[in-house]
């Protein structure tokens, strides 16, 4: 696959404070759904305005197709932005915003008509020409906008949080259509998120960052599954993270108990992190059950039940369809595949216990983080 | 989009809302609309009070003789003359504070909370002061042989001959009106989405595409609300030609005023009344233009 854009040690701060981005390596390739994933403030926006040229790296060289832009002023790079809150042109028609990029490169008359046109077609808004933007509804802006920043035909197309502003379902459907239109049209797209899932659903390459570094590259699946630090194990989907010891390769000791795992390579006896998700635990009756736990609360969420159950003073999250009560003892078994052990880090420690877990203090902290973004 | 919230904010509380505009619209009412009245009353009557149409048609057609520079003298229609002045004059004074105001409305509406606060304490200051001092210290400047000509004298340049000029009349319009026309553009320009900018540049534009394709569209209501805060004091104007003109450029402000003192109220209030709806038809022309453009995505 072809290099489209290498960024090769970025470092940027502001106004000498922290850096926002430390030393950031990372190469992007042709055609691909590239999803730049963090918490708020880890600089995920910033890395997105470095290429798309609204700000200029302290030190280090972005390259594009082989040349270095770090200068080059935005109007210059083929490349385009859907920006968080859209930024539609108040005056002027749906048409007139879609054909903006068009008329500023004087192509003919005839030929934008043309273009807008199937530009509208593609993201539905046909027969919305002569609409006043201002009276469309979220979603109905938010696919003028990607018309607009597509119908140039750039070669990268940036999204900065493009479905942040819409409700649930519109979200939803919006991240199929636009996975859609990146492989009808066969532009690269760099996403940017701090929502999760939608990141799995949507991206080829997945980017975990916090605090202005790249925690881990990879596919979704990888990333799910093979996390590389607790940061990013607890970051994407839940995970019970423990401390553990590894005996020696497919053998690993945690919760007073001995299990058999898939990973191997670790020095003898060297302390690991254990990352068990909560849908690989395995409820069993008590006597067969390699370790056994109360459950402490269960939350019924639909597809399946959340429980969380306290084991020798660990609280473990565990997702089933059988309905266990509170109070209630049972076993659990752990299946090797189950078992993904990771190396200490500076994140260790910090995250992977559900003793405070509580749903409601999960939404207000997520609703202070749509908070901060605005 | 201001419209529909008023309406549906009166809904609310009908009553009090009325209740809070009744004593506005009694003051509206007894100085605006009354004395509008009699301006109109006054200009199609005679001193007797009858209807007449003299003093509108002595605007338009009296006549006087001036002498040319060359010695000879011309017959000219008094008062035509004197508004094409006035007009003249006005427009370019407001055009010249648009073309200033504008860019530094845009560096204000840019810059950081403190240099905002402090241009606009710098703008405002002269507003402090009153207008007749503001033009006689015009005057001690431009004078020929006032603080600017000194000035250039002492660097062994050519002075300048400019009070009793034209241009002495702008310089002091310029300066009077300019905050009006900074306070409205910084306003707007304030108020303008950064990222719009952002999106130009991002779509192609360099900086005097997303001047002329993005800010200046976005910023014409502020240009005409400017326009007509500056032009309308500015045709108006009287005092600052007297002074700064050396009294050699009657404008319609002073023949209104000179009329007025003579008593010839009849004939004042034709001028002031031709004046408004010269000024009203403008406006309103502009106003049409810019809701054309302004509202083009309809």
């Amino acid at each position: 696959m072809k290099k489209i854009i290498e960024l090769k040690n970025i470092t940027k701060s502001f106004d000498g404070e922290q850096p926002v981005l430390d030393n950031i390596d990372l190469d992007i390739y042709d055609n691909e759904f590239l999803t730049l994933l963090g918490p708020s403030g880890c600089g995920k926006t910033t890395l997105l305005r470095l290429i798309g040229g609204f700000e200029t790296p302290d030190s280090g060289d972005i390259i594009f197709l082989g040349d270095r832009i770090n200068d080059v002023p935005p109007y210059k790079r083929n490349v385009n932005t859907v920006f968080q809150k859209y930024a539609l042109f108040p005056h002027l028609n749906v048409f007139d915003n879609v054909a903006f990029p068009l008329r500023e490169k004087k192509v003919p008359k005839e030929e934008i008509e043309a273009k807008v046109h199937e530009m509208l077609s593609l993201v539905a808004l046909k027969g919305f020409e002569k609409r006043s933007v201002t009276r469309l509804s979220g979603g109905q802006q938010q696919r003028v906008a990607i018309a607009r920043a597509l119908v140039a035909h750039p070669q990268v197309l940036l999204l900065d949080e493009p479905l942040g502003a819409l409700d649930l379902k519109l979200r939803k459907d919006m991240q199929v259509e636009l996975k859609k239109i990146q492989k009808q049209t066969g532009i690269t797209f760099i996403f940017v998120t701090h929502d999760q899932e939608e990141a799995l659903s949507m991206s080829d390459t997945v980017v975990v960052m916090s605090e202005g570094k790249i925690h881990q590259i990879g596919t979704p699946v990888d990333i799910y599954n093979e996390p590389v630090n607790a940061f990013v194990a607890d970051f994407i989907g839940e995970s019970n993270i423990l401390d553990g010891v590894m005996l020696e390769d497919y053998k690993v000791r945690f919760s007073g108990q001995t299990f058999q795992c898939l990973d191997k390579e670790f020095m003898k006896n060297e302390p690991v992190d254990v990352v068990v998700r909560p849908e690989d635990v395995d409820i069993v009756p008590v006597e067969k059950g390699q370790l056994i736990g109360v459950v402490t609360s269960v939350t019924f969420l639909g597809v399946h039940y959340e429980i969380i159950v306290d084991v020798n003073g660990f609280k473990w999250m565990i997702q089933t369809t059988d309905f266990v009560d509170v109070d209630e003892r049972i076993g659990i078994v752990l299946e090797p595949d189950a078992i993904h052990i990771m190396k200490k880090s500076e994140y260790s420690n910090l995250y992977g216990d559900y003793s405070s877990f509580s749903n409601e203090l999960d939404e207000l902290s997520e609703l202070e983080e749509e908070d901060e973004d605005e | 989009m201001t419209n529909k919230k008023t309406r549906s904010g009166g809904r609310v509380a009908k009553t009090s809302y009325y209740a809070t505009l009744g004593p506005y619209s009694l003051w509206a009412m007894f100085f605006i609309l009354v004395p509008l009245v009699f301006v109109a009353y006054y200009a199609f009557t005679d001193n007797n009070f009858n209807f007449t149409l003299e003093h509108i048609q002595r605007f338009f057609t009296a006549t006087s003789q001036v002498i040319q520079e060359d010695g000879s003298s011309k017959e000219v229609y008094t008062y035509l003359v004197i508004f094409w002045r006035s007009l003249k004059l006005a427009v370019i004074s407001t055009l010249i504070c648009l073309v200033l105001a504008y860019p530094l409305a845009y560096i204000m509406a840019r810059a950081d909370a403190k240099t905002q606060k402090t241009f606009m304490t710098i703008i405002m200051i002269p507003m402090w002061m009153n207008f007749l001092i503001r033009t006689y210290a015009w005057m001690t400047i431009l004078q020929d042989t006032g603080i600017l000509n000194n000035f250039l004298t002492f660097f062994h340049l050519p002075g300048v001959h400019i009070i009793g000029t034209e241009a002495a009349v702008v310089i002091g319009m310029v300066y009077d009106y300019l905050p009006y026309m900074v306070l409205p553009l910084f306003s707007i320009m304030a108020k303008m989405d950064v990222k719009l900018i952002e999106a130009a540049r991002d779509l192609g534009c360099n900086g005097f595409g997303v001047l002329r394709r993005v800010i200046w569209p976005l910023s014409l209501p502020g240009v005409i609300n400017g326009v007509t805060m500056v032009l309308i004091p500015s045709v108006s104007t009287f005092y600052i030609s007297q002074k700064l003109g050396d009294g050699k450029f009657f404008l319609i402000g002073d023949a209104i005023e000179s009329q007025y003192v003579a008593n010839n109220l009849h004939f004042a209030a034709a001028m002031a009344f031709i004046l408004m709806v010269v000024l009203l038809v403008c406006m309103g022309i502009m106003q049409v233009l810019t809701n054309r453009h302004v509202e083009g995505g309809k």
